[in-house]
């Protein structure tokens, strides 16, 4: 620690601090325009200039000063005041001043500091900048007319987002923001440079004129795309979210989104919401009175009674715990069905199966906070970051700035495998088990076997014959992972989940769980297994036991039976299989045979149009809850606006059900919370008040376990391309489908290619493709690019027209031929 | 006791021959004074509406009965597309002119605001505008 005194105040702080820190430290403000917490000290725009009386003479930089045992610093005397002035004067001679159309007054640093110094009059004569405003772009605006050239867009592209769309152009009066050959914005649009740009230099263009800042209602709240659990400020006014704020203190990701949470915000107010429940009448869904609605599934529900087993619901884990709870507690407490499933059945499987038998819970053994203090990372599929992009932010600052090795093992390039120091090993199409199996083989042929690890002989005998080849992979680089990954300190493996990865089964799990255990990286910080659950609540759906627990039937059993007609009542929480579900055809027609469907959804999905009954929902805008992050931090939900149209929250649909049913009545979420608290044992101790804006991650009691799992061979299929599916950047599941945000960057469905089989095809980028599997045919745009190895095409999921489960069947790889429509 | 009664006399009689204080309202119509504060107006500069849509006049309005939607225009730039003033809840305070930042609100010298209906109160961008 060293020691300092600013405005007469002792201080202690880090050596590494500077000024500045250890200003903020003590609670005394310095005005900064460049700076920026999470960034690396740049000192570009000289309002944080400071007096240290060991180098009286002249002023000097907060924010890049680091501080010295004894310093004794004057923050603000009359000669730093009027130097501040002066760079405020030289800033607002180029800056337009057009703060009563700028979105960014009422939120801008500039506009704040010249208030604060009572610049009120300009020594200086000069004219304005005259750039061409960017208008062309649908997210970001980019007007450089405004800008004060403090360089946070290009270094947060630079250190976090790790993009670097933009970098400074020209020099001296004339340099100015720019893109590659000052070209039009094309990016990842995570939107982080408009969130940092101190003035409206860089906007959101869906956000352009909607508000004024000081008008906005602002709610803190968890996103609801994807598992990492980033914490959001709604900004709402007049009962609509109008946008997102930044706020840099805001979760571990320090205020960091993505598209789909900072852009893809609209669905909640989207014209395309359902407002009142709708009932099929002479074969058509028509409009109905909430009674009239409920007391036809509360019959039908109440008649199943007697029947349990052809009684079977589907949930969304995008729901909140309450939500989840009281849905289990209806269907298997009141109605005595233990017919409950969601996502599919095979997309939880690597944590109620896979962890469960590997380490004794149905979670990941690390959590997030573990990325950055692991030495090395081994990342399955380089999908992780297009899964989960602010934990992609995460493993970037990890490599970039922390010094944390990284290993990618994937069926394809990308933007992961671009770190500096990855290596990455591309693998044969689903051979993700026969690449941890040789992993463990190497493990222990190379003699890294951590002491005491039981069970090693059994593990032994089901490992000796996987060899590199059966991966599609090199001894050598087999070898070369697992003596890196068994001889680094501490090692974390990320796993991403979810529909798009039907390998990243139970065994995927219990085979890298096999790795961790192997080398004693399990039970440590920075060490273990980070199973990441798609959605917003994919943790907490598990933890609520929305999972067939005993003889139940699971999702694809649940959508079987209603094809044979054993399940008669449907009850579907949001989820959407038609698209989301392998083998669409095999679903619909499921689906149209089951007796009674009932969907409660925010939009009339494909499922919700074969539906009998159909009940609007709230979005997580409108509703009150927790939702239980990847890395097992449950987080408070925050209501931001009233309920759209006639929408009730899932809650009060199933809690109506739940009394129409006799089953437990609840006054409010809050009460289903307790509940949870007092009944699963994760959540002991907890509670929603407890919970604050922070969160609590549950502890989990790993019992590490070595599980022996047979890599399931993949017959390659002459002739015909490997087609694995996956998450695209911008989307999440279904829903981000009516994010205005993510569909203005990804609006279409499209099948990615390798230049040289799009070129053995003749297939140009863009091009319409008939992709034809033995399961069916779809139509979708191709994407050329290196990103695919030869032989293998992606296919993202989300996409309702041109759906890639039509040519799916829940098989890891799909055998395809691609043709030119 | 006869001498109040005459001297109230006087004084009344006195006024018969003074100029009337009071106004024939409406055959005679008063002098408004210079700084008087009766409807809006929204002023005009090159055939469209000064104003910018920047919010302030509802946001400085004491009686919260200003509405300002923004829109952009085919050149990107804001201006309001909606612009509606409650003058039922209106209370002729003047903050609105004071906060503008464009010099796009006036307050006219009408102050006959009467009305039959309660939606006549509410002065859209139109009505507003019309009085250049």
């Amino acid at each position: 620690m060293v020691n300092l005194t600013i405005n007469g105040k002792q201080v202690a702080v880090e050596k590494d601090a500077t000024i500045y820190d250890a200003a903020k430290a003590c609670g005394i403000k310095i005005p900064i325009l460049c700076h920026d917490k999470k960034l690396h000290p740049f000192g570009g725009c000289r309002m944080c200039l400071v007096e240290v009386e060991q180098m009286k003479g002249r002023l000097i930089p907060a924010c890049t000063t680091p501080v010295t045992e004894g310093m004794i610093v004057q923050t603000t005397t009359d000669e730093i005041v009027k130097a501040r002035k002066l760079v405020l004067e030289l800033l607002l001679l180029k800056h337009p001043i057009d703060c009563p159309v700028c979105d960014a007054a009422g939120d801008c640093d500039l506009q704040n500091l010249t208030y604060e110094y009572k610049v009120n009059m300009n020594r200086f004569v000069d004219e304005k900048f005259n750039h061409e405003i960017d208008y062309e772009n649908p997210l970001i605006e980019r007007d450089m007319n405004r800008c004060i050239h403090c360089g946070k867009c290009a270094r947060i592209c630079d250190e976090i987002v790790s993009y670097g769309a933009y970098t400074f152009i020209n020099r001296g009066i004339e340099a100015k923001m720019g893109t590659e050959f000052d070209g039009p914005l094309n990016c990842e649009f995570c939107g982080s440079c408009v969130s940092v740009c101190p003035v409206g230099a860089l906007n959101s263009r869906p956000f352009k004129f909607k508000a004024r800042w000081w008008a906005l209602q602002k709610t803190k709240s968890v996103c609801s795309y994807c598992g990492t659990g980033c914490q959001l400020t709604l900004g709402s006014k007049d009962g609509k979210v109008l946008t997102t704020i930044y706020d840099e203190n805001q979760g571990f990701h320090n205020g960091q989104l993505c598209t789909r949470g900072r852009f893809g915000y609209q669905f909640v107010n989207s014209d395309k919401r359902l407002t009142t429940p709708l009932v099929r009448k002479n074969g058509k869904l028509q409009e109905a009175t909430w009674e009239e609605a409920l007391a036809e599934v509360t019959s039908r529900l109440s008649a199943g009674k007697s029947d349990p087993a052809s009684v079977a619901a589907l949930a969304t884990p995008r729901l909140t715990n309450e939500e989840l709870f009281l849905l289990e507690k209806v269907f298997r407490g009141t109605i005595g069905t233990d017919n409950i499933d969601h996502s599919a059945g095979f997309a939880h499987e690597a944590l109620t199966k896979g962890a469960v038998a590997s380490f004794g819970v149905a979670a990941s053994p690390s959590e997030i906070a573990d990325i950055q203090k692991s030495n090395l990372l081994l990342v399955v599929k380089s999908d992780a970051y297009e899964t989960h992009p602010v934990i992609g932010f995460e493993i970037n600052l990890g490599v970039k700035r922390k010094g944390v090795a990284i290993r990618i093992v994937s069926d394809k390039k990308g933007k992961l495998t671009r770190l500096p120091g990855a290596k990455t090993t591309v693998h044969t199409p689903g051979s993700e088990v026969a690449l941890f199996n040789a992993l463990c083989k190497s493990v222990i042929d190379q003699g890294l076997v951590a002491e005491g690890v039981a069970g090693l002989d059994a593990l032994k005998a089901a490992v000796a014959d996987a060899t590199a080849e059966k991966a599609g992979v090199t001894a050598e680089e087999i070898a070369a992972i697992a003596k890196d990954y068994a001889t680094a300190e501490k090692a974390l493996i990320i796993l991403p989940i979810g529909l798009g990865y039907p390998g990243h089964n139970a065994a995927l799990a219990s085979a890298a769980g096999n790795l961790a255990i192997l080398t004693g990286k399990i039970g440590k910080e920075g060490s273990g297994l980070l199973i990441m659950g798609e959605k917003n609540n994919s943790q907490g759906a598990v933890d609520m036991g929305i999972y067939p627990k005993g003889t139940g039937l699971a999702a694809s059993a649940i959508i079987d039976g209603c094809a044979n007609g054993n399940v008669k009542t449907l009850f579907v929480a949001g989820e959407n299989p038609v698209v989301s579900y392998p083998n669409r055809k095999k679903v619909e027609k499921a689906l149209e045979n089951v007796e009674f469907m009932v969907v409660a959804d925010l939009f009339l999905t494909e499922t919700a149009a074969l539906a009998d009954v159909v009940l609007p929902a709230c979005s997580f805008a409108e509703k009150n809850g927790t939702y239980t992050s990847l890395g097992r931090r449950v987080q408070n939900v925050r209501k931001a606006i009233p309920a759209v149209g006639l929408a009730k929250s899932d809650f009060e649909i199933l809690s109506a059900i739940s009394q129409a049913l006799g089953g437990a009545r609840y006054n409010n979420q809050g009460e289903v919370f307790t509940e949870i608290a007092a009944t699963v044992p994760a959540y002991k101790g907890l509670s929603q008040a407890g919970l604050k804006d922070e969160g609590a991650v549950y502890p989990v009691s790993v019992a590490a376990k070595l599980v022996p799992v047979q890599a399931k061979a993949v017959a390659p299929a002459a002739g015909k391309l490997a087609m694995v599916t996956g998450s695209a950047l911008y989307h999440c599941g279904t829903m981000s489908r009516f994010g205005e945000g993510p569909m203005y960057v990804c609006p279409d469905a499209y099948a990615e290619l390798n230049v040289a089989d799009a070129s053995a095809l003749k297939i140009a980028e863009g091009d319409q493709v008939t992709v034809t599997s033995a399961t069916g045919a779809v139509q979708v745009a191709a994407k050329v690019g290196k990103r695919v190895p030869q032989g293998v095409v992606f296919s993202p999921y989300h996409f309702g027209e041109g759906s890639v489960n039509t040519i799916t069947d829940g098989a890891e790889v799909t055998y395809v031929t691609v043709a030119k429509k | 006791m006869i001498m109040p009664l005459i001297k109230g006399l006087q004084i009344t009689i006195s006024h018969m021959f003074k100029k009337p204080v009071t106004l024939q309202y409406p055959t005679e119509r008063p002098d408004v004074k210079p700084g008087f504060r009766g409807l809006h107006a929204l002023n005009v500069s090159h055939d469209k509406a000064k104003c910018v849509a920047c919010y302030l006049c509802p946001t400085v309005c004491p009686a919260k009965c200003i509405t300002v939607e923004a829109g952009e225009d085919a050149n990107h730039d804001k201006y309001a597309a909606k612009y509606e003033i409650d003058m039922l809840r209106c209370i002729f305070c003047g903050y609105c002119v004071e906060a503008c930042p464009v010099d796009a609100i006036r307050m006219t010298e009408q102050f006959e605001l009467a009305n039959y209906s309660r939606a006549d109160f509410t002065y859209t961008k139109e009505r507003l505008l019309e009085k250049k």
